[in-house]
């Protein structure tokens, strides 16, 4: 029972947590409040038997990311957006509309269906015996997904080369202030 | 144990967050931002229906989502650097020259 209340508290956390990064115009509350629902997202992880993301969750996640987007943010020094001039142009409708369409689609097969769910190897109880989550995580992923990872380490690479290149001053064009 | 279809709904409203910021906010940050929250809304997924099939190939693929997500987040805020010194803003109703 315990464990249901608290996972209802932590999702309409994590829902006030999701509108208010949306809805807030100074972008630091909102980097403030993503930092909030990435912690309570690793709590959800963590009451799904999934030990190892969450803590990997708050370490790259709220530890690393949000902390690129804070020196960004104050880098450039951004003061509170301006008011909002209620502007709603057509393409955008139409994304919202059919995003809303598929939602509901969604929902309904939720409310009358059942997610299937076939018995895999790895119950909770089988992890622990094998030895702990982190241990049969790497197993799995050293083993079955290691082309996938050797691959993201060179997506890694890229990432951090073409940071540099584009982020790069360039002596040619105009510099703004 | 809590149904599966509490967290997918879960999921689905920090997802339709996440696509109302892309779509509605004026801050590239912040549209950045909301793809941060749509990519966890997808992590919450797939660590839900891990556990549901007693499979742990969704945790994994959860680890591959945070390195493109942070891959994307490191070269994004770099273009939103260079876009600031090029014009001298960050908000998305400047860059049109894509738009024709």
């Amino acid at each position: 029972m315990s464990q249901e209340l608290m996972f209802y508290a932590t999702a309409f956390l994590i829902t006030v947590c999701s509108v208010m990064v949306v809805t807030n115009r100074n972008p630091v509350v909102s980097a403030i409040y993503l930092v909030g629902d990435l912690f309570l997202l690793a709590a959800v992880f963590a009451s799904l038997d999934a030990h190892f993301v969450a803590a990997i969750q708050v370490l790259v996640y709220a530890g690393a990311i949000v902390v690129l987007f804070m020196f960004v943010i104050m880098l450039l020094n951004l003061g509170p957006e301006g008011k909002a001039h209620l502007r709603i142009p057509a393409p955008e409708l139409a994304v919202l509309v059919l995003t809303i369409i598929g939602f509901t689609t969604i929902g309904t097969l939720l409310l009358t269906g059942q997610a299937p769910g076939v018995g895999g190897e790895w119950s909770p109880e089988a992890i622990q015996t094998n030895g702990g989550n982190t241990f049969t995580i790497a197993m799995v992923l050293f083993t079955k997904f290691i082309w996938p990872f050797e691959i993201s380490s060179i997506l890694i690479l890229l990432a951090v080369i073409a940071a540099i290149v584009i982020a790069k001053k360039d002596k040619k064009q105009v510099v703004h202030d | 144990m809590i149904s599966i279809n509490h967290y997918l709904a879960l999921a689905t409203v920090m997802f339709l967050c996440g696509t109302l910021g892309v779509l509605f906010r004026r801050n590239l940050l912040l549209v950045l931002m909301s793809v941060e929250l749509m990519l966890n809304a997808v992590n919450l997924v797939f660590v839900a229906g891990s556990r549901l099939v007693n499979n742990l190939d969704g945790q994994v693929m959860v680890f591959f989502i945070i390195t493109v997500a942070a891959c994307e987040a490191g070269v994004g805020l770099a273009m939103v650097i260079a876009l600031y010194r090029r014009y001298g803003t960050v908000e998305t109703s400047f860059l049109r020259m894509l738009r024709g």
